[in-house]
Parts: C-alpha cells; sequence; structure tokens
C-alpha cells in the first residue's frame, strides 16, 4: 500500500528529508492533461511527495528541474485485464496464481501478487505505471475481485484491492449460456432479500457477513462494478438488463459484437473493456470484430478503454502504446484513445491517476514525440513521483550476447 | 552420406536383388508422384498498371526516392524514374511507400481457422510422435477469413505449417493469398514443400504425459534420430531400384511409405526444413543432427534464443524466422530480447525473418518488422527501413525457397506489391492497394477489391 499513516510517514520524514521533500520541476514540454485543461503545450508540471502538486504554476522554484524541450508529457499508461504479477511463465504451474478451481466471488488473488516478477519493468518500457490485474478463477462464473498495483515493482505496490468483481457471461464450454443468468440473478436475489431482511432484524442478533456476503453488498450497492466479460450482441444486451434489475455500477469486457449495440450501450452509460487489435471471428458470439469498434463505439458516446489483446496480456503489456496507435489509425480520436489507456481507466476502476493536474498522483512519462508511434522513445518515467527505470532482465540478456569478452559470456554480468 | 556410386549399386544389384529378377520384359517402372495436388492458381487479372512517384523500398537492402514501378503481364516490368510506359491504369503514389509484397513464413491459417471452433483444429494430428506422412493442405480451409484479413495488411504470400506438437508434424504449404474455393487454387505455383519439425517442451509434454516416447529432450533428439535412419534406409532401398531399372533389370519396387516419401524428399533436398525451436543448445544440436544424416536444417522458427548462436546460424546458413517480442508463455520463450532479429540479422551472410504464428498480427507484419527496427536503434543499432523490410520479404522468401521468383521489387519478378498509405513502418500505416501477380486483389478504398468470406457472408 502506498498510502502512509502519519506517526509512519513523520518517521519517514525524519529519515530522509531529501527524499520526500524534493520538488521537481518538469518544464517547457507538451502536456496531455487528460482533463478538461486538453493539451498545454511549453508547460510545467510540479511533483512533490508522490503528487502532482502544481500544473503550469505562477513561479516555479523546485530542487531539480527538467526541461522537456517541448516533449510530450503524458500521465502513466494504465494496463487491465492481465494477470501482471500473478504470472511468470505461463506454462510454469508454480508460476501462476490468477486462478484456482476453488475460486469464486470472494477470490483475491492480492496476496499472491510479487512485484518482483520481470514482466513488471518490460512492462514500463510502454510507460505503463499501474495495472488492474485481474484473476480468472476457476469453475464458476465469479472468476473473482480485481485489483490495482503500481509497476514500481516495490513491495508495497498493490494499491488497491476489491476493485470490482469480475464474471464470465461468455459463451459456455458445455451445456446452456442462459445458465450462467441463472447463476447470477440468484446470487444477487438472494443477497437483495438478507440485505432487506437485515434492515428489519435487530441488528445484535444478525450474522457476520461472509465474505462472499460482503462483496455481492458492494455491488449491489454500486460500491464495486462489475466486470462482465461477454462477446455477442444479445448477450450484452442481456447484461444490461441484470444491471437495470440490480442497479449494479457495471463495465463490459471484451465485446466484439458491441458496435450493434453501441447505442444501447451508450445510453446505459456504461464502458467498455476492448482490444484494438480483435478483429477477427474467432466465434460465433464476435462475428464484427473489427479494427474500426474503437472509433465506433467513441462516436456513439461510449466510454472506451483499451487493454491488451489475448497474447499481449500480462508479457507484452507495454504494446498498449501501439494498441492505441492502431486505434488512431482505424478511427478513434486521438484524445480519444490516450484516454481509453489513462483517464477513463482510472475513472473507471476508481483509481488515484491517469490525469495530470494538481492532486493527483505523480504518475507520469515523458515521451521523445507522439507516444503511439514506434519511433518514439520513453526518456523517463515517474512512478508515485519517483523516477524509474525501464531496464528489465532482457536488456541484461541482450547486452551479455552484445558485448564482446574474451570470457565466456556467463562472465558478462 | 547415403550416395552410392552407380558401379557399388550394380555390384550390390546382382548379389542382393539377383532373385527378384525377372528375366523376360520389363515391368512399368514405378514412380513416385511428386505433386499428385497441383495447383491450379490463375493471376487474377493480366492488365498493366504503372505507379508513380513512390518510396519504393525494395526488399533487398534499397530505398528509392520518387521511383515509378510498372506493372506488365504479371511481372515487374519496370522499375525507374519518370518511366515512359504507358500502362492501362496509372497511380500517382506521391507521399506513398511502395514495397515487395509481405510474406508470412509462419501461419496456421486455414488450418488452424476462425471461427476455432472444435472442428476446425486441423494443425496438428496429435496421433504420433512422427506424421511426416500428413501434408497441412490437405487441412486448409481456404474460406477462413483470416486470409482476407491478411490481404489487407499486405500478405501476399504465405507458408501454412502443421503444429508442433510432433517431432515430426507433416508437410507445410505456400500459398498466394488470393481468393479461391479451393486450396489448389492458392496454391504457390512451384514453391518447394517444407517439413515441419518441433524441439523442445511441446513434442515432450504431448507425447510424454501419454507415457509414450519422446518423454525427454533426449528422447526428441532419439526420435529425429531414429526417423532419419529409418529415411536414409527408405532413400537408398528406393535408389536401388532405380539404378538396377536403369541398368535393364527388372527389380520390385520398394513398398511406399507416404511417411518416408517426406522425410526422403528431405534427404534428397526437394523439401526444405522448417524448425520449431526456441533454444540456442537445442538448434546447435540440429545443425549437427542434419550433417549426420545429410540434409540441411533449413529454418529456424520461434528461435527465441537465435541470438545467442547467431554467428552458427549464419555460418550454417540457416534462416532464423523470429517474432518481435513475444515470450513467457513457456520455459523456452523466458529468454526473449526484443533486439533478437536485429542480433541475428547483423551477422555476415544472415537469413533473419519476421513471422506471425498468428491470425492477428500476420496483418501487420511491418509493424512488428518496426518494433524491432526501432527498439534495436534504441540500443545503438542503426536500421533503416529499407533494412528491415528484408525480414518480412527478400529474406522470407528465401527461407521459402522462392526468392527467385518473388520477395523484392525488381524487373522480372512476380508483381507482388503494396501500396502502403504512408511509411509501413509507422503504427498509422496502412496497406491501401495490394497487387499479386499484378493483379489488384485488396483496395482500401474501393468495395469491389475487398473479398469476403462465404463464412462472413450474410452474417448480421
Amino acid at each position: 500500500m502506498k498510502k502512509f499513516n502519519v506517526s509512519l510517514l513523520t518517521g519517514a520524514l525524519l529519515a530522509s528529508t531529501s527524499v520526500f521533500a524534493q520538488t521537481t520541476a518538469i518544464t517547457n514540454a507538451t502536456v496531455h492533461t487528460m482533463t478538461e485543461a486538453g493539451v498545454l503545450e511549453g508547460a510545467t508540471v510540479v511533483i512533490e511527495n508522490g503528487t502532482i502538486t502544481a500544473v503550469n504554476p505562477g513561479n516555479v522554484s523546485a530542487d531539480k528541474t527538467i526541461d522537456a524541450q517541448g516533449r510530450v508529457l503524458t500521465p502513466g499508461f494504465i494496463g487491465s485485464m492481465n494477470q501482471l504479477g500473478l504470472v511468470e511463465v505461463s506454462a510454469v504451474a508454480g508460476s501462476r496464481d490468477g486462478g484456482d478451481d476453488k475460486a469464486g466471488i470472494d477470490f483475491d488473488a492480492s496476496p499472491a501478487f510479487n512485484p518482483r516478477s520481470s514482466l513488471i519493468p518490460y512492462g514500463r518500457k510502454g510507460g505503463i505505471t499501474q495495472n488492474v490485474v485481474i484473476p480468472h478463477g476457476g469453475k464458476s462464473i465469479f472468476e473473482g475481485l480485481a485489483f490495482v498495483v503500481d509497476l514500481s515493482g516495490e513491495f508495497n505496490s498493490v494499491l488497491k484491492t476489491s476493485t470490482a468483481l469480475v464474471i464470465d457471461m461468455d459463451a459456455s464450454g458445455s451445456g446452456s449460456r442462459a445458465m450462467k443468468y441463472k447463476t447470477l440473478t440468484e446470487k444477487l436475489e438472494a443477497q437483495q432479500e438478507k440485505l432487506a431482511k437485515g434492515k428489519k432484524d435487530d441488528k445484535k442478533d444478525a450474522k457476520k457477513p461472509s465474505r462472499e456476503e460482503l462483496v455481492l453488498t458492494a455491488v449491489l450497492k454500486g460500491e464495486i462494478p462489475v466486470v462482465a466479460e461477454v462477446e455477442r450482441a444479445s448477450d450484452i444486451l442481456e447484461v444490461l438488463k441484470v444491471k437495470e434489475q440490480f442497479g449494479l455500477k457495471l463495465v463490459l469486457w471484451g465485446v466484439n459484437d458491441a458496435v450493434l449495440v453501441k447505442d444501447e450501450i451508450a445510453k446505459a452509460k456504461v464502458p467498455v473493456v476492448i482490444s484494438a487489435v480483435s478483429n477477427l471471428p474467432s466465434s460465433f458470439s464476435s462475428l464484427h470484430a473489427a479494427l474500426t469498434n474503437a472509433g465506433k463505439l467513441e462516436r456513439a458516446g461510449v466510454k472506451v478503454l483499451l487493454s491488451g489483446f489475448a497474447f499481449e496480456g500480462a508479457h507484452n503489456l507495454y504494446q498498449l502504446r501501439f494498441d492505441a496507435g492502431i486505434a488512431v489509425a482505424h478511427g478513434m480520436s486521438y484524445e480519444g484513445a490516450l484516454k481509453a489507456v489513462t483517464s477513463n481507466i482510472a475513472e473507471t476502476f476508481g483509481l488515484d491517476g491517469g490525469k495530470i493536474a494538481s492532486g493527483q498522483r505523480a504518475d507520469l512519462v515523458l515521451w521523445s514525440a507522439d507516444p503511439f508511434e514506434f519511433s518514439t522513445t520513453l526518456d523517463k518515467l515517474w512512478i508515485n513521483g519517483e523516477e524509474v527505470s525501464t531496464e528489465s532482465r532482457h536488456d541484461k540478456l541482450r547486452e551479455r550476447y552484445t558485448t564482446d569478452s574474451d570470457m565466456p559470456r556467463a562472465y558478462t554480468k | 552420406m547415403q550416395k552410392f556410386k552407380p558401379t557399388a549399386i550394380v555390384l550390390a544389384l546382382s548379389t542382393v536383388l539377383l532373385g527378384c529378377q525377372d528375366k523376360g520384359p520389363q515391368k512399368e517402372k514405378v514412380t513416385i508422384e511428386k505433386n499428385p495436388y497441383p495447383s491450379t492458381y490463375q493471376p487474377l487479372s493480366k492488365g498493366s498498371t504503372l505507379i508513380t512517384n513512390a518510396t519504393v523500398l525494395t526488399g533487398t537492402g534499397e530505398r528509392l526516392e520518387e521511383t515509378d514501378v510498372l506493372l506488365k503481364d504479371g511481372k515487374i516490368s519496370q522499375v525507374g524514374q519518370d518511366l515512359s510506359a504507358q500502362a492501362d491504369v496509372t497511380i500517382d503514389a506521391q507521399g506513398k511507400w511502395v514495397t515487395p509484397g509481405i510474406i508470412d513464413v509462419h501461419s496456421h491459417l486455414g488450418a488452424y481457422p476462425n471461427p476455432s471452433v472444435e472442428s476446425h483444429a486441423d494443425g496438428n494430428e496429435i496421433t504420433k510422435p512422427n506424421t511426416a506422412q500428413v501434408w497441412v493442405e490437405h487441412s486448409v480451409w481456404p474460406q477462413d477469413p483470416g486470409f482476407n484479413r491478411a490481404r489487407e495488411g499486405g500478405i501476399t504470400t504465405l507458408q501454412i505449417l502443421p503444429g508442433s506438437a510432433n517431432l515430426f508434424g507433416g508437410r507445410s504449404v505456400t500459398l498466394k493469398n488470393v481468393p479461391s474455393p479451393t486450396m489448389q487454387g492458392m496454391k504457390f505455383p512451384g514453391a518447394p514443400y517444407g517439413l515441419k519439425m518441433a524441439c523442445g517442451e511441446n513434442p515432450k509434454r504431448v507425447y510424454g504425459g501419454k507415457g509414450v516416447a519422446p518423454y525427454t529432450r533426449m528422447g526428441n533428439m532419439a526420435g529425429y534420430r531414429a526417423a532419419w535412419a529409418e529415411a536414409s534406409e527408405y532413400k537408398q532401398a528406393w535408389e536401388q531400384y532405380e539404378a538396377a531399372y536403369a541398368a535393364g533389370l527388372n527389380p520390385d519396387a520398394p513398398k511406399r511409405d507416404i511417411r518416408l516419401d517426406t522425410l526422403r524428399g528431405v534427404l534428397d533436398g526437394e523439401i526444405l526444413i522448417h524448425n520449431h525451436c526456441y533454444k540456442a543448445e537445442e538448434m546447435a544440436m540440429m545443425i549437427d543432427l542434419s550433417k549426420e544424416f545429410g540434409y540441411h536444417s533449413g529454418t529456424f522458427h520461434h528461435g527465441i534464443e537465435a541470438y545467442k548462436v547467431a554467428d552458427l546460424l549464419a555460418e550454417n546458413g540457416n534462416c532464423a524466422a523470429l517474432w518481435p517480442d513475444w515470450w513467457g508463455f513457456k520455459m523456452e520463450a523466458y529468454d526473449m530480447v526484443p533486439e533478437n532479429v536485429a542480433i541475428v540479422d547483423a551477422v555476415k551472410n544472415s537469413c533473419a525473418v519476421v513471422h506471425s504464428d498468428s491470425d492477428t498480427t500476420i496483418q501487420r507484419l511491418n509493424h512488428e518488422a518496426a518494433k524491432i527496427m526501432n527498439t534495436a536503434n534504441q540500443a545503438g543499432f542503426s536500421l533503416k527501413e529499407q533494412d528491415a523490410i528484408k525480414w518480412i520479404t527478400y529474406n522470407a522468401a528465401k527461407s521459402l525457397g522462392i526468392e527467385e521468383i518473388t520477395g523484392s521489387v525488381k524487373q522480372g519478378k512476380q508483381a507482388d506489391i503494396v501500396i502502403w498509405d504512408r511509411n509501413p513502418f509507422s503504427v498509422y500505416s496502412k496497406a491501401e492497394t495490394v497487387y499479386i501477380d499484378g493483379a489488384k486483389v485488396y483496395d482500401r478504398h474501393d468495395e469491389k477489391y475487398q473479398a469476403v468470406s462465404d463464412f462472413m457472408l450474410g452474417q448480421r
């Protein structure tokens, strides 16, 4: 957790005043604020103590000034819908913690998160500073609880737990998808009844709610969103009905056929998480997958979040910026695509970040130019106000095999 | 080597085969038809097209500015500035880029098509570790919508491979990316067959789990060696038969074995090896294996660790067909470096290829190459567009044995050409027009040239 209680913070301040008190000003940057302020040219952003304390202040006094020379400053990009930190090598069972046969509504995989995973610095190469990690559950339609991490690689990088309840409402491998609606609505109805009954009963006699009940209550109160993985247009409409019936805060994920019901999704004010590169009819539920979908949904007024495609997953999280570029090439607006990898994700999952404004968490990326373009380099990266390197073991391997040595390469470190 | 001098064969025949000799007239000679499912491909049209003022990446290391390209009779007829030629259609390509048609050496389109439903899983004959008798062309569903998506990304030629579950997965087929109701209608005339082999984790996982060899990597090697030893005997038996027949004797033909026909084709140098092989030490052993039995080890596919043995691959004339950045999905894919292709490419006489193995990234091999070029340049390389385009054109053609026919913008070659709306190494780039043998097969701005699979027709 990045939150410090007062006594801890005071202690830390006493121990290393310089780290915490230092202010950094990034000057002369092209700042994509992701707020109503839009894009600011030649702007200054001041960060202190992990937070953006000023954007374009009247006068700048900082311990450290970085002249951006007109380069592009964006909020850190936010990954989502992957198992970052829960998987090192997909085919190595002992390095996988994203699912469990017994996983259900209250499955919280965050204690298994490994901030020292080699995937994390690799993700930083793409300017990813936070990630919404999702479990992939077990046999039930309830995959478990999403949680949020930063990509600092530090042991305190889990920022938020119980961020969303993830459910799988896509076609069943066996049996009928209709059964999924029965399972979902029965659970929600039962909890609704318990809550109604609990109000009538004497509080002293009330049984302590189970973890599962706590999650369901939060879902019914709209305190945490439900992320429904769903593809087919008719299924999307069914899930929207469930949202309406129970007053859920809903997020749709996958939704290759969302374009067929884009107006209904927009009207329900439900955000969608899609891949910008998914464009094949991989099943009868996704016959309308297309590169143009992100732009079409955006124009219909749907809040679009971009996440990596299947093989990009946690390992190649860094590609998110290129996916955003592909979305733009096929009709999404530039600022819309930038929002889709920053502020839209932060807003949907209630994260601190995704915007450049006073009071926001200082997750920032300084790019040599357009962050979506292949030729653009990531020049500097800040996570929670700290400048972080993007070096990973991949760089070590490359260096080892491209550096001449008289000794076997095993001695090159 | 399994080659024998004729005199030695005749001597051998006189003792070994004498019992089989019929004194009468020779029976009809038994020959093996090497092309029983021949290509029926025909170019879609024969009109001429003049593309003017383009930035041309030749595929062989050159970048030509303000250049015209004339496509005529299915061939690249002229390349140069201010061509005076007349053509049926002239395209002003000012600001646009022209490249050879993009070639993917590693695809499963048609064999693992979309939708990926149960009855479409036709890519892996997971029944025995050696299934060299299967030909993936017999699995290809030409209506796979992925062919159309790939064409929209500039893919004009692609090799379809069987999967990697088996030590010997079967024969590959090289296709022209044209819409056709039959596989034969897409088959690339004259392209050699390939044989898919697989190293490492996949075969041992698939069979070891069933209590069948191979259970280990040493079991993998034993499996290859046993197969090549058997194939060598088969080849020898046929050569003895042919020699005896040529000597006027009347020998019985060896028993035909479809599996061994394919392996013999490799030993005869007619079929190229395409070897799924990730790790440095395994690639080195596969090279020795090929020397042990007298064939060439061909192209290493996936080669996550190719950068560790880049010199060895170049010395031995192997192509390495690689991803830019896939990694971590299994142990043998853990040591990825995103500069892998660039490191392999930097060695003299190398053959670095960027492949997809994906129905998604096949649509953007130009982007895959762009990622590598830029990442490598940040690490100190100085690669340019004209260098990187080779990985998805000329070098890919070389891997497939068709580099004399396609894979570069050069007079006399097949007119397989892509016009891009801008520098194809930009994330915003899109293929605008695609030509195969000079015929327009895709136009982003004209629905008439946008093919739709039967499967997608009328879906709503």
